[in-house]
Parts: C-alpha cells; sequence; structure tokens
C-alpha cells in the first residue's frame, strides 16, 4: 500500500514536535512511505536537516508548513515548485516579522493571493466551517484538499462522515494525512512532557491538552489501510505527485551592486587588487607574490567566487574609513589577494602559505572569511549592511539554541512534578563539566534515587530531550546576504534584540545548501589593540598602525617565552603560559602553533606531548609515508590543524575531498549527533589498504574525534597569531600605553583590571589614581615621574601632600621588571573606573574642569552640576582626595551639598566635625568597592605577618622552591577553571602581593572540600610543588579558606567553562 | 515610665520551625536582586555552614536536605500579634514594634507580678514554652530598651545618665532609618550611636535628617514618646504550620502546647475562661478534621487544658498527616459567670446540615460529591469531592456508571459494535494504560464498554451503559 504523509511536524515546531527531522525521515523511509512533507508549524528551520537526511536515504522530501489562524483554523501548505517555496517562506517571513520573537500571527486575508505554486490542505480540527472551507477552495482553486485525520477517537466513523459532507459542500477532495508529532509511538511520554513544558503544568495536570493517545506518529501502512479509505490514501499520492520542489533547487545569487556598471566582476577585483598591491608593495610586488596572485585570481574566476571577495571587501574599507579596526580570517582570509584587498595584515611573502590549501577546486566548499571587528564598534559595521542592502536582503544567520542537560533536567522535573527546591537541586547536578549526559551517580549526590520510578523517568526523558532544539537565537555575526528579496530565499523571522532579524536557518544549514554567509565577528582585543596603537601615535606624534610594528623581533619572543603575557591575546589564558616556557616561541609560526595546540581539540587527541618533544628533541621526528610528510612537516609530523586532519584523510586514507569535507561537518556535529563511525571503518580500513599500520590508523581517528568541534583551521590561527604578536609587541615596549587600552576596553579577556593594573606596576608602569582633577573618562597616559613639568597640575610632586593620597610606587617584588627609561609615560586611570559613575556625569565634570581647575567640593559641585549619586560616586572612589582629603571628609562634604542648596555661603559657618581618616586596611575595601583594584598594598601584604605564622610563603619565594617540595601558599583566588578536557581537575589561580600561583585540584579533592574549592576568596592551599623548568604548579593536598581574614573586601574571581 | 523590650531575634525562622521538637536543617530566604539570599538559618543549618547572607543555591549545595521557606512577613506579623495576646497578662500597655519587637510598659504592674526579676522569669518561660526566643531589656524609653534588646544588651536600666553611657556604643545599623542613611554614616566612619552624637547636630540633620536627630533623642529620652497600645482581638483562633506532616495524633502535644500560653494570656487578659475548645487539623488534599475538647467547668489554665489534651490526643487516631494546627476557642466565658443560656446564642446556623448528619451517620467514605478529573484514563477522569462543587461535561462516549474494578471477560457471545477509541496515557504515575475501548452488547442486549489491554490482549468490562 502506498502512502505519503503530508501533515507532519518535527521538533522544530518548538515544544510540540518529539521527533528530530533526521528521525522521521528515515522511519519515513523505513515505512516505504512514497514521500514525506515536513510542516512545521509557520517555520522552515528544520527542513533542512530533513532534506539532507532524505537525500542519503533516497526519501522525496516534500517543503510545507502548518499555519494557524488567529481563530484556531488551521491549513498545511506544500510548495509545489520554487515559486511555491518562495511564496511559503515569504509568507511564514510575514507572519513572523508581525508578531514578537517566537510566534507569529496570520490571518485568511495573508492567504487572499492564493500562495501561487503551494497547495493548501485545509484541517478538519477544529471543524471548519463551510463558509471558511469555500474560501479556502475559492483562494486554491484546483490545489485545496480537506485533510482527514483520524487517531482512533470513540467517533472516528463520525468525524470521516462530517469531513466527507464538508468537502463535498466546498467542492474539495478529501484526503488521508496524520498530524504526525513523532516518528515512533514510543515518543508519546516525550510529547505529552513537551506539551506539559508547553503549558507551563505538571504533565498529571495538562489533562485534556495531552492527546489521548500516542497515534500522531508515522504509521504503518497496515494500520492506515484500516483506517482511511482506499481513495483518500491513493489522494495523497496524487498530492504528493504535484510537489516537485527541491531545496536543491535553491541557488545563492550574490549582491550585483558591488561590480561598477560595464566592468566584470573579475575585472573590478582584479583593479582593487592592483590598487591594494601598489600601497602594499611600493617597491614593486615580489615575483612569488605577483606568482601567487595570478593563480589565485585564476581560481577565484574560475568558481566565480568575485562577488565573495568584493562583498568583503567592501564592508572591510567601510570599518577603515570609520577608523574601526579589523581583520580577517579564515580559509580564503589568508591568500595574497585578501592581503592585498587589506582584509588581512599577514604578509603572504613571509609566510608560505599555499592559497589552494584553503580554497580547493575539487570540494567546490565555498570560501570562508570571518572579519572580526572592534567589539564596541562592531554594531557600526552591521548598521552599515542593513542601511546598503536593506533589511529584506540582509539578515543574520540564526544559532539553534538546543536543550543542555541542565535546562531538560529544570524542564522535564518541572513536568513530571518535582518542587521547585528539587528542580533546582537537580538542575544544579549537572556540572557543566559532566557533558551531555545525565549521570545517575550525580543524581545520587544531589539526594535523589535513580532507581526510584520517578527518578528513572527523568533520567531517559532528559536524555532523549537533550539535543531538542529549543528556540532560534541569532548567530555571533554570519550575514546572509542576497541579490533579491532575502525572504523568497528563507523565511526571515523578529530576533530578541530589537531591531534585528534572523534567517530560520543556522550554519549547519547554509553550510548544507551551499549558501554564503559573512560573519562579521566582534573581538575585543582588537578595540584594544587600536587604542593602544593610537596612544602611542599620539605620543609619537604620527599615526602608528598594525602595520608599523617591527615583526619578528626577538625581545617580544623572549618575554613569551617568560610567560610574561597578562593580557596579551590568546596565550594570556593559564594554560597556554604552562606551554610559552615549553614552546618557546622564536618566530611567527610558532605563535600560529602555539595558538592552535592549546586548545581541547589537540589535547584531547594527544598532540600535545608529542609535539613538545619532538620539538625539544628528545623524540626524532619521523612520517610513515613521504605523502604524510607532505601533510605533517610543517608541524614536525603531529597533526594540529583541522585542515592536517582532513588532508591526512585524502592523502592516507583515500579519501576524495569532498569526503574528507564530509568528514569536517560530522566532526562538528558528532558530539550531538554521533554518526563518526562509518567514518572509522572506511578511514581504518583505507590506510591500511595504503600499508598503514592499524595503530596509527586509530591513533589518526581517535585525533579525528577529539578534533569534534574544538579543531582549530590553521588559516585562523595564522590571522590569530598576528594579534598575538602585535599585541606582545605593544605590552613588551609600550607597557602603558598597552594596559591603558586593555583597561579602556573592559569587560575583555581573561585577567580583571586589577590584574592588569598588578602586572603593569610590576612591568614599571607608573599608576596614578582617579582624581577629579586629572582623570578623563577613559584611562589616560601622563608625563611620566622624570617629567617636572608645568601646566595641568599632574606632576608627582603633589601626590602624597594631602591627607588621603595613596602610595603609588609598584609592589615591592619587581620579579620580571624591566628597565623603563625616564621619559615613559605613566598611566591615568580615568573616571570610567569608578563602579556607578555615570559618562554623562564625567562630560559634565570635564566641560566644567576644562574652563577652570576646581578649587573645592563645593566649586566642583556647584560648576558641574553633577547629581547627588554621582558626587557620592566620586567621594567613594577616593577622586577627591585632592580637594577633600581623606573619603569620609569627602562624603561629609558631598553628602553636606546633596540636602542643602548648593550656596557654599550657607555652609561655611557649619561646625567641621572631627573624622578619623580609614586606616590602611579599611582604604583598601573602599578602593575596591568603588574600583575594582587598588593602588595600596596587596591585601596578601597586608595579612603577611599573620600568614607567615602558618608557615605560608609567597609566590616569589615559590619560584625559588626545588620540584617535589611540600608547602604553603595562600593567596585571593582570582580564577577557576575546569575545562571539559581535563577530567575532573580544576584549575585554581592565586594571586599574592608577589605574583601567580597556580593550582591544580584533583576531582576527589575538590569533591570533599567543594565549600572551600567554590566558596573561598581568599584560599590557602597545603600541596607538593611540581616543577618542570619554569612551569611550575602546586598540587592541592588540603584547602583551608582564610576569607574571613579578608574582613569585607571584595575580590572576583572569573570562573570559566 | 519603665519599659520592658522584647527582641525575637529569630522569629522569621521561629514561624516555620517551632512546631517541630527536633529541628530539621532550616533557612529562610528572600528575594533581593534577582537572587535569593539566606536571611536566616537554624542551628541545624549552621553546622553544616549555612549562613545568613548567603546565596540560597550556595546553601543548598552546602547542605543536602536543607529546608528552605521564603521568607513569610504575613507570618511573623500573626506571631507577633499572637505574642502581644500572651503578653498581655503581664500589663495591658503592649505596643507592637515590628517586625520582631514587643514594647511593654511595666512600672505599674511590678509589684503584682512580684518584681522585676520575677517578672523576666516568667516572661522567658512564656517565651521559651511557645517555642520563641527572645532578648529582653528594660530602660526608662521604650526606643532606648529597644535597641538594648536588638543589640543583646540584656540590661535593666532605671536612670537617663547610665542608659545614654549604654546606648552611646551600640551600632548605628541598629536605628530604624532607611539604608541609604546608615550607609552614609558608615562612609563617613560613624559606627556607634556615639559616633553620631559627637558629630554637629545641624550638620548631620543636613545630611542624613531631622528623623535621624529625632530617633536619637527619643532614644535618650530627650522627647516624649507617643505609643499605639495593642488591641486584643476579641475572639481566640491561633493557628500553627507544622514543619513536616505529622502523623501521629501523639506528636501533635508537642505543637499544641507551644500555643496554649497565648491563649492563657487571652484569657487573663480578658479575665475570662473557656469549657470548650476546638482542635482544627489541616490536612492535605482533604478536608480538615476537628477534635473537639470540653472542659467540666471554665478554665484558663494552660496546664490543665495541656492535661486534657494529652488524654484526648493519646486516644485519637488522626485520619491523615497534618500539616496545620489551629487551635481555637469557639465562646469565650467569664470565669465565673453562669454558661447555661450562652450556649443556645452561640450556635451558628448550619447550612450543610443534612449532609453533616449523613456523613456522621454512614461515614465519611460513603457520601460524597462527585466531579470531573482532566485525565484521558476512564478511571481517574473523575474524583471524590466534598459537595457538587465543579461541573464538567460528561463524555457521551462513555458510560456514566464505571465498574469499581475492570472485570475481566473471556466471554465470546459479546458482540462490538462500536470503536476501538484507543487510549493510551498515563505513564507518569504507573498507571500507563494502553487500551482500545469498544462499545459491546452480551446476548440480553446490555451495552457494555469493554476494552482489550494492547499489552497483554487480555479483555476486560469497564462499564456499563444505562
Amino acid at each position: 500500500m502506498a502512502y505519503a504523509e503530508l501533515h507532519c511536524v518535527s521538533n522544530f515546531t518548538f515544544l510540540r514536535g518529539a521527533s528530530h527531522p533526521e528521525e522521521l525521515v528515515e522511519r519515513a523511509h523505513e515505512l516505504g512511505y512514497a514521500a514525506l512533507a515536513i510542516t512545521d508549524e509557520c517555520s522552515l528551520a528544520g527542513v533542512v536537516r530533513a532534506h539532507v537526511a532524505a537525500k542519503e536515504v533516497g526519501l522525496k522530501l516534500i517543503v510545507g508548513s502548518e499555519i494557524a489562524f488567529g481563530d484556531g483554523q488551521r491549513v498545511v501548505l506544500l510548495a509545489t515548485n520554487r515559486t511555491g517555496y518562495g511564496n511559503l517562506s515569504a509568507l511564514i517571513t510575514k507572519g513572523r516579522r508581525s508578531a514578537t520573537k517566537g510566534r507569529y500571527a496570520l490571518s485568511l486575508a495573508d492567504l487572499a493571493d492564493g500562495v501561487p505554486g503551494c497547495l493548501a490542505l485545509l484541517l478538519s480540527d477544529p471543524q471548519p466551517s463551510p463558509e471558511h472551507a469555500q474560501t479556502i477552495a475559492a483562494c486554491f482553486p484546483g490545489r485545496a484538499w480537506l485533510a482527514a485525520e483520524l487517531f482512533r477517537a470513540p467517533d472516528d466513523a463520525a468525524r470521516l462522515a462530517a469531513a466527507a459532507a464538508l468537502a463535498r459542500s466546498a467542492g474539495l477532495p478529501l484526503v488521508a494525512a496524520g498530524d504526525v508529532h513523532m516518528h515512533v509511538a514510543e515518543r508519546r511520554p516525550m510529547q505529552d512532557v513537551l506539551t506539559a513544558i508547553r503549558l507551563g503544568v505538571p504533565v498529571f495536570d495538562a489533562g485534556d491538552a495531552l492527546h489521548p493517545n500516542g497515534e500522531r506518529h508515522l504509521r504503518t501502512p497496515g494500520d492506515l489501510a484500516q483506517l482511511y479509505p482506499q481513495p483518500l490514501l491513493d489522494e495523497t499520492l496524487a498530492v504528493a505527485a504535484r510537489c516537485t520542489f527541491s531545496l536543491d533547487e535553491l541557488r545563492y545569487e550574490y549582491p550585483a551592486e558591488l561590480v561598477p556598471p560595464g566592468v566584470t566582476a573579475i575585472a573590478h577585483l582584479r583593479a582593487l587588487t592592483e590598487e591594494g598591491l601598489l600601497r602594499r608593495f611600493p617597491h614593486g610586488t615580489p615575483d612569488t607574490v605577483r606568482g601567487q596572485i595570478e593563480h589565485e585570481l585564476a581560481l577565484i574566476e574560475e568558481l566565480r567566487y568575485e562577488p565573495y571577495f568584493l562583498t568583503v571587501h567592501d564592508i572591510v574599507r567601510f570599518a577603515r574609513s570609520r577608523g574601526i579596526l579589523c581583520q580577517g580570517r579564515g580559509s580564503a582570509a589568508n591568500s595574497a589577494v585578501c592581503y592585498a584587498l587589506g582584509i588581512t595584515e599577514v604578509n603572504p611573502a613571509c609566510m608560505a602559505m599555499l592559497f589552494e590549501r584553503f580554497i580547493s577546486r575539487e570540494r567546490n566548499e565555498p570560501p570562508d572569511i570571518d572579519v572580526d571587528f572592534e567589539h564596541e564598534r562592531r554594531e557600526e559595521v552591521i548598521q552599515y549592511l542593513y542601511a546598503k542592502y536593506g533589511r529584506d536582503r540582509a539578515a543574520l544567520a540564526a544559532t539553534v539554541i538546543s536543550y543542555r542537560p541542565k535546562s531538560a533536567m529544570r524542564d522535564v522535573g518541572k513536568a513530571l512534578g518535582f518542587d521547585l527546591g528539587q528542580v533546582d537541586r537537580l538542575a544544579k547536578s549537572v556540572a557543566w563539566w559532566d557533558g551531555r549526559q545525565v549521570l545517575p551517580e550525580r543524581l545520587a549526590e544531589a539526594g535523589f534515587d535513580p532507581a526510584n520510578r520517578k527518578v528513572a523517568l527523568l533520567i531517559r526523558l532528559v536524555d532523549e530531550l537533550v539535543g531538542f532544539p529549543r528556540h532560534l537565537s541569532q548567530h555571533v555575526g554570519g550575514f546572509v546576504i542576497a541579490r533579491g528579496q532575502l525572504s523568497q530565499l528563507v523565511p526571515i523571522e523578529n530576533a530578541a534584540m530589537p531591531e534585528r532579524t534572523i534567517i530560520q536557518w543556522d550554519k549547519d544549514d547554509l553550510d548544507a545548501l551551499g549558501l554564503l554567509k559573512i560573519d562579521v565577528l566582534a573581538l575585543g582585543m582588537l578595540s584594544a589593540i587600536r587604542r593602544a596603537l593610537d596612544l602611542v601615535g599620539a605620543r609619537r606624534g604620527r599615526p602608528f598602525a598594525m602595520r608599523d610594528v617591527p615583526s619578528e623581533d626577538p625581545a617580544v619572543y623572549e618575554m613569551i617565552g617568560h610567560a610574561d603575557t597578562v593580557g596579551v591575546f590568546q596565550i594570556e589564558s593559564r594554560a597556554q603560559m604552562a606551554m610559552l616556557p615549553r614552546m618557546k616561541p622564536r618566530r611567527f609560526y610558532d605563535l600560529v602553533i602555539e595558538v592552535a595546540i592549546v586548545r581541547p581539540g589537540p589535547i584531547q587527541g594527544g598532540m600535545v606531548h608529542p609535539y613538545l618533544r619532538r620539538r625539544e628533541q628528545k623524540e626524532p621526528v619521523t612520517y610513515p609515508s613521504e605523502e604524510v610528510r607532505g601533510v605533517l612537516e610543517r608541524t614536525l609530523g603531529v597533526p594540529i590543524f583541522q585542515e592536517q586532519v582532513m588532508q591526512l584523510a585524502v592523502v592516507a586514507a583515500g579519501f576524495t575531498p569532498g569526503e574528507a569535507d564530509h568528514l569536517r561537518r560530522s566532526m562538528a556535529a558528532w558530539r550531538r549527533k554521533g554518526g563518526l563511525e562509518a567514518f572509522e571503518r572506511r578511514l581504518v580500513e583505507g590506510m591500511r589498504e595504503r600499508g598503514y599500520q592499524e595503530d596509527f590508523a586509530r591513533q589518526i581517528f581517535m585525533q579525528i574525534q577529539g578534533f569534534g568541534e574544538y579543531g582549530f583551521p590553521e588559516s585562523h590561527a595564522a590571522s590569530f597569531a598576528l594579534l598575538v604578536y602585535v599585541s606582545a609587541w605593544l605590552k613588551c615596549f609600550e607597557p602603558a600605553a598597552f594596559a591603558c587600552a586593555l583597561l579602556n576596553s573592559q569587560p575583555m579577556g581573561f585577567y580583571a583590571p586589577a590584574q592588569i593594573v598588578q602586572d603593569a606596576r610590576r612591568h614599571g608602569v607608573e599608576v596614578r589614581p582617579v582624581d577629579v582633577l586629572a582623570s578623563e573618562w577613559d584611562c589616560t597616559l601622563e608625563q611620566g615621574p622624570g617629567f617636572r613639568g608645568q601646566g595641568s597640575g599632574l606632576g608627582g610632586d603633589e601626590r602624597g601632600a594631602r591627607n588621603g593620597e595613596r602610595h603609588c610606587e609598584a609592589p615591592r617584588d619587581q620579579a620580571i621588571r624591566k628597565t623603563i627609561p625616564a621619559s615613559a609615560p605613566a598611566l591615568r586611570l580615568g573616571l570610567r573606573m569608578i563602579n556607578g559613575f555615570s559618562l554623562e556625569g564625567a562630560a559634565r565634570l570635564i566641560a566644567a574642569r576644562a574652563q577652570q581647575p576646581f578649587d573645592s567640593v563645593d566649586d566642583l559641585a556647584v560648576r558641574s552640576g553633577l547629581d547627588p549619586r554621582d558626587l557620592k560616586c566620586l567621594a567613594a572612589a577616593g577622586a577627591l582626595a585632592r580637594l577633600a582629603g581623606h573619603r569620609r571628609q569627602a562624603w561629609w562634604d558631598v553628602a553636606g551639598i546633596e540636602r542643602a542648596s548648593p550656596l557654599a555661603m550657607a555652609r561655611a559657618e557649619e561646625s567641621q566635625p572631627d573624622l578619623f581618616p580609614l586606616t590602611e586596611g579599611q582604604d583598601l575595601v573602599a578602593d575596591y568597592a568603588s574600583l575594582g583594584l587598588s593602588l595600596g598594598r596587596h591585601p596578601l601584604a597586608l595579612l603577611r605577618d599573620r600568614l607567615q605564622r602558618d608557615r605560608i610563603v609567597t609566590a616569589e619565594a615559590l619560584r625559588r622552591l626545588p620540584h617535589g617540595r611540600l608547602v604553603r601558599a595562600a593567596g585571593l583566588v582570582i580564577n577557576r577553571q575546569r575545562p571539559g578536557t581535563a577530567s575532573g581537575v580544576t584549575f585554581l589561580t592565586l594571586e599574592d602581593e608577589t605574583g601567580h600561583v597556580n593550582v591544580v585540584v584533583w576531582r576527589d579533592l575538590a569533591e570533599r572540600q567543594r565549600r572551600e574549592l567554590l566558596g573561598a576568596r581568599l584560599l590557602a592551599v597545603y600541596g607538593t610543588l611540581e616543577r618542570q623548568g619554569e612551569v611550575a604548579h602546586l598540587i592541592a593536598g588540603h584547602l583551608g579558606d582564610l576569607t574571613p581574614l579578608l574582613g569585607n573586601l571584595v575580590t572576583h574571581s572569573r570562573d570559566f567553562h | 515610665m519603665l519599659w520592658l523590650a522584647l527582641h525575637f531575634h529569630s522569629l522569621s525562622l521561629e514561624v516555620f520551625s517551632r512546631g517541630a521538637a527536633v529541628p530539621d536543617p532550616l533557612a529562610v530566604v528572600e528575594k533581593q536582586g534577582g537572587r535569593t539570599w539566606v536571611i536566616a538559618s537554624n542551628d541545624a543549618a549552621e553546622a553544616r555552614g549555612v549562613r545568613a547572607g548567603m546565596a540560597a543555591s550556595a546553601a543548598q549545595a552546602l547542605a543536602d536536605g536543607l529546608v528552605l521557606r521564603r521568607r513569610d512577613p504575613e507570618a511573623e506579623r500573626e506571631s507577633l500579634e499572637g505574642l502581644a495576646v500572651w503578653a498581655g497578662q503581664f500589663t495591658p500597655s503592649v505596643s507592637l514594634a515590628p517586625p520582631a519587637g514587643l514594647l511593654l510598659e511595666i512600672s505599674t504592674c511590678l509589684s503584682l507580678h512580684r518584681g522585676l526579676p520575677n517578672l523576666l522569669r516568667l516572661a522567658r518561660r512564656g517565651v521559651a514554652e511557645m517555642g520563641y526566643a527572645a532578648t529582653m531589656a528594660c530602660a526608662p524609653t521604650s526606643h532606648g530598651a529597644r535597641l538594648m534588646a536588638k543589640a543583646g544588651v540584656e540590661k535593666a536600666i532605671r536612670g537617663p545618665a547610665r542608659l545614654e553611657s549604654i546606648l552611646a556604643v551600640l551600632p548605628l545599623m541598629l536605628l530604624d532609618q532607611p539604608p541609604a542613611v546608615l550607609e552614609g554614616l558608615e562612609r563617613i566612619g560613624a559606627q556607634t550611636l556615639g559616633d553620631c552624637l559627637r558629630l554637629p547636630r545641624d550638620g548631620v540633620a543636613r545630611r542624613f535628617g531631622q528623623a535621624l536627630v529625632d530617633e536619637l533623642d527619643r532614644a535618650l529620652g530627650k522627647v516624649p514618646e507617643a505609643h499605639a497600645f495593642f488591641e486584643p482581638p476579641v475572639s481566640f483562633e491561633r493557628s500553627l504550620e507544622l514543619p513536616a506532616p505529622v502523623h501521629d495524633a501523639e506528636a501533635l502535644q508537642f505543637a499544641v502546647r507551644r500555643l496554649l500560653p497565648e491563649l492563657e494570656g487571652f484569657l487573663v487578659l480578658r479575665q475570662a475562661g473557656v469549657q470548650a475548645l476546638e482542635l482544627v487539623c489541616r490536612h492535605e488534599r482533604r478536608d480538615h478534621s476537628v477534635l473537639k475538647l470540653g472542659f467540666a467547668r471554665p478554665t484558663r489554665e494552660a496546664s490543665r487544658m495541656h492535661l486534657l489534651l494529652r488524654e484526648t490526643l493519646g486516644r485519637t487516631r488522626l485520619e491523615a498527616p497534618v500539616h496545620t494546627l489551629v487551635l481555637r476557642a469557639p465562646l469565650v466565658l467569664p470565669l465565673s459567670g453562669s454558661n447555661s443560656d450562652l450556649f443556645r446564642k452561640g450556635r451558628e446556623a448550619d447550612g450543610d446540615l443534612l449532609l453533616e448528619r449523613l456523613r456522621i451517620r454512614l461515614g465519611k467514605e460513603a457520601v460524597y460529591g462527585v466531579e470531573t478529573a482532566a485525565d484521558h484514563r476512564p478511571e481517574r477522569a473523575w474524583r471524590p469531592a466534598d459537595g457538587p462543587k465543579r461541573t464538567g461535561r460528561a463524555n457521551p462516549h462513555r458510560p456514566l456508571w464505571l465498574l469499581p474494578e475492570p472485570l475481566s471477560c473471556r466471554d465470546g457471545g459479546l458482540k462490538l459494535t462500536s470503536g476501538p477509541e484507543r487510549i493510551e496515557s498515563g505513564w507518569w504515575d504507573g498507571g500507563d494504560v494502553a487500551r482500545d475501548y469498544y462499545v459491546a452488547e452480551d446476548r440480553n442486549g446490555a451495552r457494555l464498554w469493554v476494552y482489550c489491554d494492547r499489552a497483554s490482549g487480555e479483555w476486560y468490562v469497564h462499564g456499563v451503559f444505562a
């Protein structure tokens, strides 16, 4: 018996559909269906996945959508051809755009034009009125049916009769359909749970909202034949036969306006490239580069990628014109053409990059260029795109937000009627480091019995729900730009952010259909670098750009080799810092490797140590074959980059480039879906056939698995490495400008302002306090300590003259201090550092000060007109010290202004109280509370005597102790990290007045001393020192919470997942 | 004037915990700025590291089985009023000082209670019997006494000079001032009342408001205080929520005892007694039950009432676990008056008299109403109710009359006339069913509702059509 299911929702009909599109496709194929329509409710979000799966098994897929009108009546629309698809997509767009995120609003009037190219199935539940049926029949002449849907209700026969009568009266043919919500009946509990979640009630209170049985699954042909008269089943085939549209017909068309009239695209691209080459190489383009350019342009022309390069060039050109720093990365970015176009700064002459490594003729893979912009200014770029192409042509790609164990636990827990406290505990029992599985042990720890029926149900349902899409969110920056109406290609809906729209497909969907997107990303480090370059330029009296940074300076590599990298892009993390002294990067390509190697991919794949051993020449560099040598030579025989893994599959296992590309996609998805096994067989067999040992083959496969979603491509690493180098150079030669730029770009990076300031001072930068007489909104550079100038009253000689001014010397320890020339600038903290102080207040204050310096708090208050809140912020920050003395006096002064009229005379007669200044410790507390940092002594310095009694040593002393020594250290917890790769190890960074201590806490201790580990702000660690050259870790044996010693000192740890 | 201030420092906890003899770890939480914080925790919780000021989630992570309750200002207010009723036995001049204080003017009643030490002893005992804890202080001003009690300075002060020197060292945080004022005082380094008193008076008023200066003056007795005295209610009804459901009547004794001192205070103040008491037990998901106690003659002594309660509870079997207990004095009698005609006057008409009587005669299980329930499973599509409360639409495809249990049926003589209706539901409570229902006719022409169990293939009769 032949049947085509014409009404089926997947789990992209959120909280209704209980099966993945792929599951539905596979099951329909298994049952021998002639075709399957995926008809998610006002959505096409699941169709690409279904399409890919259907192609694989060879099932005919129909694209459609179920639409419910405001009055509850429902129709299913099915696309017959490309026009119908475009109109359906536009209709969905209309419905989605006229409602808030996640909803839609359509009425019968919106179908008045008959949605050309679409068929309509009028659903018989709820029972449509004859008039309604006639309207549909009239709108869709010869293209409308009445769908009879039977689910073994007590009155099936009556329903069928009623439907037949209605169909007759409206002149509609009758067709069978299944309102499918799940691929198999066993999903019934899940479907009930989704209903309960949707309604926000426990499943046992959902009552009649639940379906009475599990009939809404893909039923066997035998079942269907029992239920429906044969003609109705036959009719499904007739309907399906009219739907000939396939998503393969979608062709992406580039925007046309980037090529001037009368010129071909390639000619225009060539002209721009030549122009760029003149700028890049004023003394003539080197022959190698010239050759490469020709090669690349030929390839681009052949693959017709010109508009893509022109689009990216246009965006970058816009950013440049606004002074927004940006840089491209990705497979196509590190080409000579991109260098000439100014998309990247990685000089092809310096790196033997083969363009073909990144774009391949055979793979027919779209070029990939991500462009990073300064994080605070990316919005300008996005607005430019919207303005240039219009909202009907440009939109962001979606990110499908899926259920994770924690959210699934929360929702299923509520649906099963666990109370709120229990749901909280359940959710908490899933730590972020447990991955996607629900571990019964964790539930037991949280006080739930895994054997209990309800808990067992919970585990089962959560496992099933994890990975279900929950809603669409906006991709970080992937733009799709169309030549015509984008909504004819894919539905567009509103994002949560006002004025932001997203398409219904994510990155993988676009990839699968070969549609192009351009990633417009935000990168904090670019903001910091741009600011630092501006500061350096201002001081040197001429513009200073990234290309002016001298390349390959040994002093920079020297600094990096000592892991002296707080604030440096990418290599500032603790894991990177532990690697640097072993890697000792000496040239640019080393940085490329460094960026890629300290990642979960290479770590899980076990590549790090072999690489290090080979680099340190402790192990010979060998290759199993010449082909493999070609792929791995630049990384000493160890695969480190994603591209290498794919090339290995090609040269060693005989994959075609297309298969290798498929492998790459599967690598990214296997954690979600699994399914690498087929590749494993194929890979291992392929390699065995070519004479490789099975061990080697298995090892490569393990590495592929490890790469999973974390593999880092060389093409991205190269661009990142450039930012590593530039930021390291700035830190090395312009430490004040660098620290200043980092502070002004917060929040970003791995370290809080307190650590950035500490580090700058350790490098000899004089840091000056926030001061209403000197500070701007941003942190600024001032004449350094060697300077005794006149002017704005910033000279060092005034410091300390007034009560309450703090010490500004750097900490005593100078482990890594460099000699700073006498003319080096000092760093003045800006008003932005003050917690709660308003930007508007700062503007008023600075304007008033520019007219005439303030001579008292009253003068400041009167002339700047600050509100009481801002005044109090200034007092609390100690920024009034030079006008009012210590913080308490300053507070008394500003509090007086709040209540009285700001007439200074009236208050002059007031008697002055006798207020005691804060103690050093209290001042410190106040500093941290208001600024998040202190220029006074480190809190640990104040406690040192007390700590010494417990024989706790400093970070400085630790550096001189040998491997294996039992020691005690203590410090503020500034970082807690529990990488997914490190099997339950927690890494802590402690800070004392002399530096950082790296602590390793193994899982069993972490469980035993969870309270100290997660709760302590000041932590003592008793443990064993493990040292490897310059790298030292303290392996914790016992933790002590010393937080009470801090009083109410506020410090923040940045906890990383 | 002499004021006794009682400060119930753990009231927010005690409203939840005082019904239990051995408290479980308990913390009271409050939502502030989008997060939930612990504001108080009992000893059992503190032994596991729970502290006020912690995030609720952190507290839960520390102590398994920690009970978290959201702060209940309503219950605290009721408790405080209950305490005021109780305090009425010492003096008619009782003032509430919310959220957790009572102020008693005691200069006139000291001799009645044989001096201050004895009065304090009685008060302490009463507080403990009711399951509360309080700090107590005496001073010539009520606010002074209250500040001392809040600070835990349990002293009795009679002279103003001594009062000032004691108040001067108390922290400013105790004052009834808005947080912004308290923060401002901290910012200028003023920590104690004394620090504040040393500042220029006009400067303080300008910066922190006249209300602050006034409050200090009142505490020191420099300006007179105004009081609103507590008006005791005319009848007595107090409820006590039990921390965990109680299954055993004898275990209720403990909780009842918590309520008796309040009743005693009430009766003393009213110069009255009771001859009957009602103990209302509230249960989960069913009607409350009432235990009635009668005394031979009117009484007001807590100890006598307790005796009788103990006897009665010892002989009672609870119908269901009790989560809340209510002690009610339906009728208050002048202790020496006659009671014969009072009974008739106090009798309330009972609307459901017939139902009430039938139920007493036949038992509650025999007489009940029915309401529909939203569940696809036929046997769960209705449930007993107290009365004809909710009317749902009857399902026309189902018989009105279901058998108490489905009856296994192997009769081959049934003729299926319509169906199947497939019901698959209820996996969540262990009562998952998967059945195909049919309407069938037996040989006698009776219409039956039968089903085939899809798991076993067995047939059952589930109902009979009228």
